[in-house]
Protein backbone atom coordinates (compact mmCIF):
# COMPACT_ATOMS: atom_id res chain seq x y z
CA UNK A 1 0.00 0.00 0.00
CA UNK A 2 2.48 2.67 0.75
CA UNK A 3 4.85 3.60 -1.20
CA UNK A 4 8.06 1.36 -1.82
CA UNK A 5 11.61 2.33 -2.40
CA UNK A 6 13.86 1.03 -5.39
CA UNK A 7 17.82 0.86 -4.83
CA UNK A 8 19.76 2.94 -7.30
CA UNK A 9 23.43 3.78 -7.36
CA UNK A 10 24.73 7.50 -7.67
CA UNK A 11 26.48 8.38 -10.46
CA UNK A 12 30.14 10.54 -10.32
CA UNK A 13 30.60 13.58 -12.53
CA UNK A 14 34.17 14.22 -12.21
CA UNK A 15 34.73 17.97 -12.14
CA UNK A 16 31.13 18.61 -10.28
CA UNK A 17 32.47 19.06 -6.73
CA UNK A 18 36.46 17.17 -6.68
CA UNK A 19 38.78 16.62 -10.03
CA UNK A 20 40.52 13.68 -10.46
CA UNK A 21 43.32 13.86 -13.20
CA UNK A 22 42.62 10.59 -14.78
CA UNK A 23 46.36 9.92 -15.37
CA UNK A 24 47.76 7.98 -12.64
CA UNK A 25 50.99 7.07 -13.41
CA UNK A 26 53.49 7.13 -16.37
CA UNK A 27 56.37 4.45 -17.38
CA UNK A 28 59.21 5.66 -18.95
CA UNK A 29 61.42 2.78 -20.73
CA UNK A 30 65.31 4.21 -22.21
CA UNK A 31 67.93 2.39 -23.50
CA UNK A 32 71.32 3.43 -22.63
CA UNK A 33 73.58 2.29 -25.42
CA UNK A 34 70.24 2.89 -28.82
CA UNK A 35 70.67 6.25 -30.81
CA UNK A 36 66.77 5.87 -30.42
CA UNK A 37 66.87 6.88 -26.97
CA UNK A 38 69.06 9.37 -27.40
CA UNK A 39 66.49 12.40 -26.89
CA UNK A 40 64.87 9.88 -24.28
CA UNK A 41 67.76 9.98 -22.30
CA UNK A 42 68.26 13.64 -22.33
CA UNK A 43 64.47 14.12 -21.76
CA UNK A 44 65.23 11.97 -18.39
CA UNK A 45 68.43 14.24 -17.57
CA UNK A 46 67.00 17.50 -18.28
CA UNK A 47 63.28 18.26 -18.33
CA UNK A 48 61.61 15.45 -16.01
CA UNK A 49 62.27 16.50 -12.92
CA UNK A 50 60.58 19.57 -13.66
CA UNK A 51 57.97 18.11 -15.07
CA UNK A 52 57.46 15.59 -12.37
CA UNK A 53 57.71 18.20 -9.32
CA UNK A 54 55.09 19.91 -11.30
CA UNK A 55 52.52 17.48 -11.24
CA UNK A 56 52.38 15.50 -7.94
CA UNK A 57 49.12 13.73 -8.56
CA UNK A 58 51.12 10.77 -11.16
CA UNK A 59 53.37 8.22 -10.50
CA UNK A 60 56.93 8.60 -12.61
CA UNK A 61 58.39 5.12 -13.14
CA UNK A 62 61.55 5.45 -15.23
CA UNK A 63 63.35 2.03 -16.43
CA UNK A 64 65.54 0.45 -18.89
CA UNK A 65 64.47 -1.44 -21.63
CA UNK A 66 68.02 -2.44 -23.37
CA UNK A 67 68.18 -2.84 -27.19
CA UNK A 68 64.39 -1.19 -27.89
CA UNK A 69 62.95 1.76 -28.44
CA UNK A 70 62.32 4.09 -25.93
CA UNK A 71 58.76 4.31 -24.70
CA UNK A 72 56.11 6.12 -22.45
CA UNK A 73 53.36 4.78 -21.23
CA UNK A 74 50.46 6.36 -19.55
CA UNK A 75 47.82 4.49 -17.02
CA UNK A 76 44.74 5.86 -16.62
CA UNK A 77 42.33 5.32 -13.44
CA UNK A 78 39.54 3.28 -16.06
CA UNK A 79 42.45 0.75 -16.17
CA UNK A 80 43.37 1.24 -19.94
CA UNK A 81 47.13 2.38 -20.71
CA UNK A 82 48.08 3.95 -23.58
CA UNK A 83 51.59 3.75 -24.96
CA UNK A 84 53.30 6.05 -27.00
CA UNK A 85 56.56 5.24 -28.54
CA UNK A 86 58.75 8.24 -28.80
CA UNK A 87 62.24 6.46 -30.76
CA UNK A 88 63.93 9.48 -32.18
CA UNK A 89 62.38 12.64 -30.45
CA UNK A 90 63.97 15.43 -29.45
CA UNK A 91 62.92 16.05 -25.60
CA UNK A 92 60.73 18.88 -26.37
CA UNK A 93 58.57 16.29 -28.52
CA UNK A 94 58.66 14.02 -26.14
CA UNK A 95 57.43 16.70 -23.05
CA UNK A 96 54.75 17.30 -25.92
CA UNK A 97 53.80 13.71 -25.47
CA UNK A 98 53.92 13.74 -21.81
CA UNK A 99 51.24 16.41 -21.46
CA UNK A 100 49.39 14.34 -23.96
CA UNK A 101 49.28 11.54 -22.03
CA UNK A 102 48.40 13.45 -19.50
CA UNK A 103 45.60 15.42 -20.67
CA UNK A 104 43.76 11.95 -21.64
CA UNK A 105 41.41 10.19 -20.33
CA UNK A 106 42.30 7.15 -20.79
CA UNK A 107 39.30 6.05 -22.79
CA UNK A 108 39.25 4.94 -26.47
CA UNK A 109 39.95 7.66 -28.84
CA UNK A 110 36.22 7.82 -31.06
CA UNK A 111 34.09 9.89 -33.03
CA UNK A 112 31.05 11.11 -31.60
CA UNK A 113 28.48 10.75 -34.39
CA UNK A 114 25.89 10.62 -32.26
CA UNK A 115 23.88 13.02 -29.84
CA UNK A 116 25.35 13.59 -26.42
CA UNK A 117 23.43 12.21 -23.94
CA UNK A 118 23.19 14.27 -20.53
CA UNK A 119 22.23 12.72 -16.95
CA UNK A 120 21.21 16.71 -16.17
CA UNK A 121 17.80 17.73 -16.65
CA UNK A 122 16.35 19.99 -19.48
CA UNK A 123 16.80 23.44 -18.43
CA UNK A 124 13.69 24.11 -20.63
CA UNK A 125 12.00 21.35 -19.75
CA UNK A 126 10.56 18.45 -22.81
CA UNK A 127 8.20 20.10 -25.31
CA UNK A 128 4.85 18.53 -26.19
CA UNK A 129 2.79 18.63 -28.99
CA UNK A 130 -0.31 17.99 -26.68
CA UNK A 131 0.96 21.32 -24.47
CA UNK A 132 0.23 24.82 -24.97
CA UNK A 133 -1.81 26.61 -27.87
CA UNK A 134 -0.28 25.60 -31.17
CA UNK A 135 0.63 27.31 -34.05
CA UNK A 136 -2.41 28.23 -36.18
CA UNK A 137 -2.20 27.13 -39.53
CA UNK B 1 31.22 29.69 27.10
CA UNK B 2 32.71 26.11 26.52
CA UNK B 3 35.66 25.84 25.03
CA UNK B 4 35.87 23.07 21.97
CA UNK B 5 38.04 19.96 22.07
CA UNK B 6 40.96 20.18 19.83
CA UNK B 7 41.43 17.27 18.44
CA UNK B 8 43.45 17.66 16.15
CA UNK B 9 46.37 17.97 18.75
CA UNK B 10 45.17 14.52 19.93
CA UNK B 11 46.07 13.14 16.19
CA UNK B 12 50.01 12.47 17.37
CA UNK B 13 48.74 8.80 17.97
CA UNK B 14 47.76 8.08 14.56
CA UNK B 15 51.37 8.88 13.28
CA UNK B 16 53.05 6.45 15.88
CA UNK B 17 50.82 4.28 17.67
CA UNK B 18 53.00 2.94 20.22
CA UNK B 19 51.42 -0.89 21.07
CA UNK B 20 51.69 -0.47 24.72
CA UNK B 21 50.89 -4.34 25.19
CA UNK B 22 51.51 -6.23 22.81
CA UNK B 23 48.00 -7.59 22.27
CA UNK B 24 48.58 -9.33 19.02
CA UNK B 25 51.53 -11.64 17.17
CA UNK B 26 51.92 -8.85 15.00
CA UNK B 27 51.62 -5.82 17.69
CA UNK B 28 54.76 -8.59 18.75
CA UNK B 29 56.53 -8.65 15.89
CA UNK B 30 56.71 -4.93 15.01
CA UNK B 31 57.80 -4.21 18.39
CA UNK B 32 60.79 -6.65 17.95
CA UNK B 33 61.38 -4.40 14.97
CA UNK B 34 61.53 -1.22 16.58
CA UNK B 35 64.44 -3.04 19.01
CA UNK B 36 66.05 -4.35 16.14
CA UNK B 37 66.49 -0.67 14.70
CA UNK B 38 67.86 0.80 17.61
CA UNK B 39 71.59 0.28 17.66
CA UNK B 40 71.74 -1.95 20.50
CA UNK B 41 73.36 -5.53 20.16
CA UNK B 42 70.56 -7.89 21.49
CA UNK B 43 72.93 -10.58 22.46
CA UNK B 44 69.98 -12.50 24.28
CA UNK B 45 67.73 -12.97 21.34
CA UNK B 46 70.38 -14.19 19.48
CA UNK B 47 68.71 -16.57 17.04
CA UNK B 48 65.75 -14.53 16.17
CA UNK B 49 68.13 -11.83 15.42
CA UNK B 50 70.64 -14.35 13.41
CA UNK B 51 66.92 -15.30 11.44
CA UNK B 52 65.80 -11.58 11.04
CA UNK B 53 69.86 -10.40 9.13
CA UNK B 54 68.43 -12.87 6.51
CA UNK B 55 67.64 -11.39 3.38
CA UNK B 56 64.01 -11.20 2.29
CA UNK B 57 62.82 -12.93 -1.17
CA UNK B 58 65.64 -15.43 -0.85
CA UNK B 59 63.18 -18.83 -0.89
CA UNK B 60 62.34 -17.79 -4.48
CA UNK B 61 65.50 -18.25 -5.78
CA UNK B 62 66.27 -14.38 -7.43
CA UNK B 63 69.91 -13.77 -7.73
CA UNK B 64 69.67 -10.44 -5.50
CA UNK B 65 73.13 -9.03 -7.00
CA UNK B 66 72.01 -9.04 -10.64
CA UNK B 67 68.69 -8.10 -9.74
CA UNK B 68 68.66 -6.12 -6.43
CA UNK B 69 65.05 -5.57 -4.91
CA UNK B 70 63.08 -2.04 -5.71
CA UNK B 71 63.37 -1.29 -2.09
CA UNK B 72 65.59 -2.38 0.85
CA UNK B 73 62.98 -3.82 3.11
CA UNK B 74 63.70 -3.72 7.34
CA UNK B 75 64.24 -7.31 8.00
CA UNK B 76 61.27 -9.24 8.82
CA UNK B 77 59.44 -7.11 6.87
CA UNK B 78 57.15 -10.12 5.14
CA UNK B 79 56.11 -11.34 8.56
CA UNK B 80 53.89 -8.13 9.52
CA UNK B 81 50.43 -8.09 8.62
CA UNK B 82 50.76 -4.96 6.97
CA UNK B 83 53.65 -2.35 5.89
CA UNK B 84 55.81 -0.33 8.31
CA UNK B 85 53.96 3.22 9.02
CA UNK B 86 57.41 4.60 8.26
CA UNK B 87 57.69 2.93 4.70
CA UNK B 88 54.73 5.29 3.67
CA UNK B 89 57.46 8.54 2.95
CA UNK B 90 58.79 5.79 0.47
CA UNK B 91 55.87 5.20 -1.57
CA UNK B 92 54.99 6.74 -4.91
CA UNK B 93 51.98 5.22 -5.19
CA UNK B 94 51.01 7.19 -1.53
CA UNK B 95 52.11 10.46 -2.54
CA UNK B 96 50.63 10.31 -5.64
CA UNK B 97 47.03 9.36 -4.69
CA UNK B 98 47.22 12.44 -1.46
CA UNK B 99 47.85 14.75 -4.27
CA UNK B 100 45.35 13.23 -6.80
CA UNK B 101 42.89 14.00 -3.60
CA UNK B 102 44.12 17.40 -3.16
CA UNK B 103 44.64 16.67 0.41
CA UNK B 104 45.78 18.51 2.99
CA UNK B 105 49.45 18.75 4.26
CA UNK B 106 48.45 18.35 7.38
CA UNK B 107 47.54 14.86 6.85
CA UNK B 108 50.89 12.72 7.00
CA UNK B 109 51.65 10.07 4.26
CA UNK B 110 51.40 7.61 7.28
CA UNK B 111 47.62 8.43 7.87
CA UNK B 112 46.66 7.90 4.80
CA UNK B 113 48.79 4.82 4.84
CA UNK B 114 46.68 3.74 7.38
CA UNK B 115 43.33 4.19 6.14
CA UNK B 116 44.37 1.86 3.40
CA UNK B 117 45.32 -1.09 5.55
CA UNK B 118 41.23 -2.89 5.84
CA UNK B 119 40.45 -4.54 9.27
CA UNK B 120 40.58 -7.71 7.61
CA UNK B 121 44.44 -7.33 6.57
CA UNK B 122 45.61 -6.43 10.68
CA UNK B 123 43.13 -7.53 12.82
CA UNK B 124 45.40 -4.77 15.42
CA UNK B 125 43.12 -1.63 15.69
CA UNK B 126 46.16 0.10 15.56
CA UNK B 127 47.42 0.29 12.77
CA UNK B 128 43.81 -0.62 10.82
CA UNK B 129 41.91 2.02 9.27
CA UNK B 130 38.59 0.86 11.46
CA UNK B 131 38.41 3.43 13.98
CA UNK B 132 39.18 6.02 11.10
CA UNK B 133 36.56 4.61 9.08
CA UNK B 134 34.10 4.36 12.00
CA UNK B 135 34.43 7.97 12.73
CA UNK B 136 34.32 8.94 8.94
CA UNK B 137 31.35 7.17 8.15
CA UNK B 138 29.40 8.90 10.97
CA UNK B 139 30.48 12.33 9.31
CA UNK B 140 29.18 10.91 6.22
CA UNK B 141 26.13 9.32 7.44
CA UNK B 142 25.73 12.43 9.59
CA UNK B 143 26.16 15.11 6.14
CA UNK B 144 24.31 12.96 3.87
CA UNK B 145 21.15 12.24 5.67
CA UNK B 146 20.37 16.06 7.01
CA UNK B 147 21.10 17.14 3.44
CA UNK B 148 18.47 14.69 2.57
CA UNK B 149 16.32 16.10 5.30
CA UNK B 150 16.33 19.74 4.43
CA UNK B 151 16.61 19.45 0.68
CA UNK B 152 13.66 16.97 0.53
CA UNK B 153 11.81 17.32 3.73
CA UNK B 154 9.15 15.20 2.36
CA UNK B 155 10.54 11.86 1.49
CA UNK B 156 9.01 8.99 2.54
CA UNK B 157 11.13 7.28 4.92
CA UNK B 158 11.64 3.78 2.89
CA UNK B 159 12.80 5.99 0.16
CA UNK B 160 14.74 8.31 2.39
CA UNK B 161 17.01 5.01 3.15
CA UNK B 162 17.35 3.86 -0.11
CA UNK B 163 18.42 7.36 -1.15
CA UNK B 164 21.32 7.43 1.90
CA UNK B 165 22.24 3.92 0.78
CA UNK B 166 22.64 5.17 -2.94
CA UNK B 167 24.54 8.21 -2.14
CA UNK B 168 26.72 7.09 1.12
CA UNK B 169 26.28 3.30 1.19
CA UNK B 170 28.82 1.06 0.51
CA UNK B 171 28.10 0.46 -3.31
CA UNK B 172 28.37 4.48 -4.10
CA UNK B 173 31.39 4.73 -1.68
CA UNK B 174 33.18 1.55 -3.30
CA UNK B 175 32.57 3.48 -6.83
CA UNK B 176 34.47 6.64 -5.43
CA UNK B 177 37.34 4.17 -4.21
CA UNK B 178 37.54 3.26 -7.52
CA UNK B 179 37.44 6.45 -9.36
CA UNK B 180 40.25 8.17 -7.41
CA UNK B 181 42.62 5.03 -8.64
CA UNK B 182 43.09 3.14 -5.85
CA UNK B 183 44.36 -0.76 -6.33
CA UNK B 184 44.43 -3.37 -4.11
CA UNK B 185 47.14 -5.66 -3.14
CA UNK B 186 46.64 -9.66 -3.90
CA UNK B 187 47.32 -10.47 -0.80
CA UNK B 188 47.96 -8.15 2.49
CA UNK B 189 51.39 -8.13 4.07
CA UNK B 190 54.07 -6.27 5.28
CA UNK B 191 56.31 -6.24 2.62
CA UNK B 192 53.73 -4.82 -0.10
CA UNK B 193 53.86 -1.13 -1.40
CA UNK B 194 51.48 1.15 1.40
CA UNK B 195 49.95 3.07 -1.82
CA UNK B 196 47.67 -0.27 -2.01
CA UNK B 197 44.87 -1.00 -0.75
CA UNK B 198 45.13 -4.11 1.66
CA UNK B 199 42.38 -6.49 2.55
CA UNK B 200 42.30 -10.20 2.99
CA UNK B 201 39.61 -12.70 1.22
CA UNK B 202 40.17 -15.54 3.31
CA UNK B 203 39.32 -14.24 6.80
CA UNK B 204 36.93 -11.00 7.03
CA UNK B 205 37.60 -8.89 9.84
CA UNK B 206 35.95 -7.27 12.30
CA UNK B 207 35.38 -3.81 11.91
CA UNK B 208 32.40 -2.09 13.96
CA UNK B 209 30.73 0.89 11.45
CA UNK B 210 27.71 1.91 12.65
CA UNK B 211 25.62 2.27 16.23
CA UNK B 212 22.30 0.26 16.18
CA UNK B 213 20.35 -2.42 17.88
CA UNK B 214 20.76 -5.97 16.75
CA UNK B 215 17.82 -7.95 16.60
CA UNK B 216 17.73 -10.88 18.59
CA UNK B 217 15.68 -12.10 15.01
CA UNK B 218 18.42 -10.60 12.97
CA UNK B 219 19.20 -13.94 11.53
CA UNK B 220 15.26 -14.77 10.36
CA UNK B 221 14.75 -11.60 9.03
CA UNK B 222 17.92 -11.64 6.36
CA UNK B 223 16.92 -14.98 6.07
CA UNK B 224 13.15 -15.48 5.18
CA UNK B 225 12.98 -11.79 4.43
CA UNK B 226 10.60 -10.94 7.22
CA UNK B 227 8.70 -7.19 6.86
CA UNK B 228 10.35 -4.73 9.45
CA UNK B 229 7.91 -1.61 10.30
CA UNK B 230 9.26 1.67 9.55
CA UNK B 231 8.96 3.01 13.30
CA UNK B 232 10.97 0.09 14.11
CA UNK B 233 13.72 0.48 11.07
CA UNK B 234 14.10 4.01 12.56
CA UNK B 235 14.70 3.12 16.02
CA UNK B 236 16.93 -0.74 16.14
CA UNK B 237 18.64 -0.23 12.63
CA UNK B 238 21.43 1.14 11.22
CA UNK B 239 21.13 5.00 9.42
CA UNK B 240 20.83 2.51 5.61
CA UNK B 241 17.63 1.08 7.45
CA UNK B 242 20.01 -2.17 7.13
CA UNK B 243 19.31 -4.99 10.71
CA UNK B 244 22.60 -4.75 12.11
CA UNK B 245 24.26 -7.64 12.26
CA UNK B 246 24.80 -9.80 15.05
CA UNK B 247 29.10 -9.42 16.40
CA UNK B 248 30.96 -12.56 14.95
CA UNK B 249 30.29 -15.48 17.68
CA UNK B 250 33.58 -16.69 17.91
CA UNK B 251 35.36 -15.10 20.73
CA UNK B 252 38.24 -12.73 20.39
CA UNK B 253 42.01 -14.36 20.15
CA UNK B 254 43.10 -14.53 23.78
CA UNK B 255 46.93 -13.79 23.56
CA UNK B 256 48.89 -15.09 26.71
CA UNK B 257 52.08 -12.65 27.10
CA UNK B 258 53.61 -16.09 27.86
CA UNK B 259 52.76 -17.53 24.72
CA UNK B 260 54.37 -14.60 22.29
CA UNK B 261 57.52 -15.75 21.61
CA UNK B 262 59.63 -14.00 19.38
CA UNK B 263 60.26 -16.78 17.55
CA UNK B 264 56.63 -17.45 17.08
CA UNK B 265 55.89 -17.23 13.10
CA UNK B 266 52.97 -14.74 12.29
CA UNK B 267 52.27 -17.12 9.02
CA UNK B 268 51.15 -20.01 11.53
CA UNK B 269 48.45 -18.32 13.44
CA UNK B 270 46.78 -17.36 9.91
CA UNK B 271 43.75 -19.40 8.93
CA UNK B 272 43.74 -21.99 6.52
CA UNK B 273 42.41 -19.98 3.57
CA UNK B 274 38.58 -20.74 2.94
CA UNK B 275 38.30 -19.81 -0.81
CA UNK B 276 41.03 -21.41 -3.70
CA UNK B 277 42.21 -18.68 -6.61
CA UNK B 278 39.67 -19.62 -8.72
CA UNK B 279 37.03 -18.21 -6.49
CA UNK B 280 37.99 -14.47 -6.83
CA UNK B 281 34.89 -12.54 -8.60
CA UNK B 282 32.38 -14.23 -6.18
CA UNK B 283 29.45 -12.65 -4.54
CA UNK B 284 31.23 -13.22 -1.35
CA UNK B 285 34.82 -11.99 -2.56
CA UNK B 286 33.22 -8.46 -4.40
CA UNK B 287 30.83 -8.20 -1.27
CA UNK B 288 34.78 -8.22 0.60
CA UNK B 289 35.97 -5.90 -1.56
CA UNK B 290 33.41 -3.44 -1.67
CA UNK B 291 33.62 -3.18 2.03
CA UNK B 292 37.47 -2.86 2.06
CA UNK B 293 37.17 0.04 -0.87
CA UNK B 294 34.19 1.39 1.26
CA UNK B 295 35.99 1.33 4.32
CA UNK B 296 39.10 3.08 3.10
CA UNK B 297 37.01 6.40 1.82
CA UNK B 298 35.24 6.31 5.04
CA UNK B 299 38.36 6.57 6.89
CA UNK B 300 40.17 9.26 4.41
CA UNK B 301 36.92 11.39 5.95
CA UNK B 302 38.05 10.47 9.32
CA UNK B 303 41.21 10.83 8.82
CA UNK B 304 40.31 14.75 7.43
CA UNK B 305 37.85 15.16 10.57
CA UNK B 306 41.25 14.39 12.66
CA UNK B 307 43.79 16.47 11.34
CA UNK B 308 42.31 19.45 9.91
CA UNK B 309 38.90 19.49 11.32
CA UNK B 310 35.03 19.26 10.31
CA UNK B 311 34.88 22.30 8.30
CA UNK B 312 37.24 20.45 5.53
CA UNK B 313 35.67 17.26 6.16
CA UNK B 314 32.33 18.50 5.38
CA UNK B 315 34.09 20.24 2.25
CA UNK B 316 35.29 17.01 1.37
CA UNK B 317 32.07 15.42 1.55
CA UNK B 318 30.30 17.49 -0.12
CA UNK B 319 32.93 17.77 -3.51
CA UNK B 320 33.51 13.69 -3.32
CA UNK B 321 29.79 12.58 -2.26
CA UNK B 322 27.45 14.77 -2.05
CA UNK B 323 27.91 15.91 -5.28
CA UNK B 324 27.43 13.25 -7.22
CA UNK B 325 24.18 12.41 -9.33
CA UNK B 326 21.10 10.26 -7.97
CA UNK B 327 17.88 10.64 -9.28
CA UNK B 328 15.07 10.48 -6.57
CA UNK B 329 12.43 10.52 -9.05
CA UNK B 330 13.81 6.89 -9.84
CA UNK B 331 13.71 5.56 -6.33
CA UNK B 332 9.54 5.52 -6.08
CA UNK B 333 7.51 2.39 -6.57
CA UNK B 334 3.82 2.70 -5.69
CA UNK B 335 1.49 0.28 -6.20
CA UNK B 336 -1.88 2.20 -5.77
CA UNK B 337 -1.10 5.63 -6.42
CA UNK B 338 -4.77 6.80 -7.18
CA UNK B 339 -5.89 5.79 -3.72
CA UNK B 340 -2.60 7.27 -2.18
CA UNK B 341 -3.19 10.37 -3.49
CA UNK B 342 -6.94 10.79 -2.48
CA UNK B 343 -5.47 10.06 1.12
CA UNK B 344 -3.10 12.97 0.38
CA UNK B 345 -5.86 15.41 -0.49
CA UNK B 346 -8.47 14.51 2.42
CA UNK B 347 -5.53 14.65 4.87
CA UNK B 348 -4.59 17.95 3.27
CA UNK B 349 -8.10 19.02 2.91
CA UNK B 350 -7.92 19.25 -0.48
CA UNK B 351 -10.95 18.53 -3.07
CA UNK B 352 -10.58 15.48 -3.67
CA UNK B 353 -8.61 14.65 -6.68
CA UNK B 354 -10.66 14.15 -10.19
CA UNK B 355 -9.13 12.91 -13.48
CA UNK B 356 -10.12 14.71 -16.37
CA UNK B 357 -9.01 13.88 -20.37
CA UNK B 358 -6.88 16.75 -21.55
CA UNK B 359 -6.15 16.16 -24.84
CA UNK B 360 -5.66 12.63 -27.06
CA UNK B 361 -4.74 11.75 -30.38
CA UNK B 362 -5.67 8.69 -32.30
CA UNK B 363 -8.19 7.12 -29.99
CA UNK B 364 -8.91 4.45 -32.88
CA UNK B 365 -4.97 4.06 -34.37
CA UNK B 366 -3.10 1.35 -33.17
CA UNK B 367 -0.72 4.39 -30.84
CA UNK B 368 -3.38 6.57 -29.25
CA UNK B 369 -1.97 8.96 -26.52
CA UNK B 370 -4.06 10.23 -24.18
CA UNK B 371 -3.06 12.86 -21.73
CA UNK B 372 -4.83 12.57 -18.18
CA UNK B 373 -4.73 15.62 -15.57
CA UNK B 374 -5.31 14.99 -12.27
CA UNK B 375 -7.08 18.40 -10.47
CA UNK B 376 -8.22 19.17 -7.13
CA UNK B 377 -10.60 21.89 -7.45
CA UNK B 378 -9.37 24.24 -10.16
CA UNK B 379 -5.55 23.02 -9.49
CA UNK B 380 -3.85 21.44 -11.57
CA UNK B 381 -1.63 18.33 -9.27
CA UNK B 382 -0.31 16.73 -12.38
CA UNK B 383 -0.51 14.97 -15.62
CA UNK B 384 0.41 11.82 -17.47
CA UNK B 385 0.46 10.36 -21.01
CA UNK B 386 -0.08 7.17 -21.90
CA UNK B 387 -1.72 4.72 -24.21
CA UNK B 388 -4.43 4.06 -22.62
CA UNK B 389 -6.97 6.28 -20.33
CA UNK B 390 -5.84 4.08 -17.33
CA UNK B 391 -2.18 3.92 -18.00
CA UNK B 392 -2.23 7.90 -18.06
CA UNK B 393 -4.45 8.61 -15.41
CA UNK B 394 -1.92 6.10 -12.99
CA UNK B 395 1.38 8.13 -14.44
CA UNK B 396 -0.88 11.22 -13.91
CA UNK B 397 -1.17 10.23 -10.31
CA UNK B 398 2.29 9.41 -9.53
CA UNK B 399 3.65 12.83 -10.94
CA UNK B 400 1.38 14.25 -8.47
CA UNK B 401 2.51 12.18 -5.73
CA UNK B 402 5.88 12.75 -6.83
CA UNK B 403 5.72 16.30 -7.17
CA UNK B 404 4.28 16.37 -3.44
CA UNK B 405 6.85 13.85 -1.94
CA UNK B 406 9.92 15.31 -3.95
CA UNK B 407 9.12 18.97 -2.78
CA UNK B 408 12.52 21.33 -2.15
CA UNK B 409 13.14 24.46 -0.55
CA UNK B 410 15.52 24.95 -3.50
CA UNK B 411 19.62 24.32 -3.81
CA UNK B 412 20.59 27.11 -1.58
CA UNK B 413 18.48 25.89 1.42
CA UNK B 414 20.93 25.81 4.84
CA UNK B 415 21.73 22.80 6.62
CA UNK B 416 22.14 23.02 10.34
CA UNK B 417 26.22 22.01 10.35
CA UNK B 418 26.62 25.41 8.04
CA UNK B 419 26.12 27.03 11.02
CA UNK B 420 28.53 25.57 12.73
CA UNK B 421 31.41 27.90 11.39
CA UNK B 422 33.85 29.32 13.89
CA UNK B 423 33.61 32.81 15.04
CA UNK B 424 36.61 33.78 13.60
CA UNK B 425 35.22 32.98 10.04
CA UNK B 426 32.06 34.72 9.97
CA UNK B 427 30.37 32.35 11.58
CA UNK B 428 28.58 34.53 14.33
CA UNK B 429 26.60 36.43 11.81
CA UNK B 430 25.64 33.57 9.90
CA UNK B 431 23.98 32.55 12.80
CA UNK B 432 22.04 35.12 13.43
CA UNK B 433 20.73 34.87 9.93
CA UNK B 434 19.18 31.34 10.50
CA UNK B 435 15.99 30.52 9.58
CA UNK B 436 14.57 26.94 10.77
CA UNK B 437 14.41 24.62 7.99
CA UNK B 438 10.86 23.14 6.63
CA UNK B 439 10.02 20.06 8.59
CA UNK B 440 6.82 17.76 6.60
CA UNK B 441 4.57 16.41 9.42
CA UNK B 442 4.69 13.03 8.48
CA UNK B 443 4.76 10.13 5.95
CA UNK B 444 0.70 9.62 4.21
CA UNK B 445 0.63 5.94 4.77
CA UNK B 446 3.01 3.85 7.05
CA UNK B 447 3.02 0.67 7.74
Amino acid sequence: MAVKALQAVSQGRNGVGAFILQCKRIDLHYCDWAGSSRGMNGFIKSLLPKFAAAHPQIEFTVSPRPAKHPVAIGHYINGRSKPICVRNMEPYEILKKLELLRDASGEKLKKVTKPVRSINESVRGIWSPYHGNGMPL
Amino acid sequence: MMKRLRIERATGQLLAAHPSTTSTPGAALRSSHRASQVPVRHQSSSAVEAKSHTPLYEEDGTDHSRFPPLEKLPPNTSALPSPLPSRALQSAKLAALHARLSLSPKIPLQTLARTLVDASADPNPQFNNSSLAFLGSTIINYHASEWFMVHYPRLPMDVFYAAMTGLAGPAPLHRIAKSWGIESAAVPGGEVDPGLLQFSLEHPGESVLGFGYTRTVVGKINKNNWQRSVASKVIYDDDFGQAVPPPSQQPKEENNPAEEEESEEFSESVPLPKFSPTSYGSEQTRELSEKAHANFVRAVVGAMYAHCGREAAKSFVKAHVLSRHLDLERLFAFKHPTLELAMLCAREEFDPPVARLLSETGRLSRTPVFVVGIYSGNDKLGEGAGATLEQARLKAAMHALKAWYLYSPGERARVPSDMLGDEDEGGAEKKKSWEPVYVDIGELISR
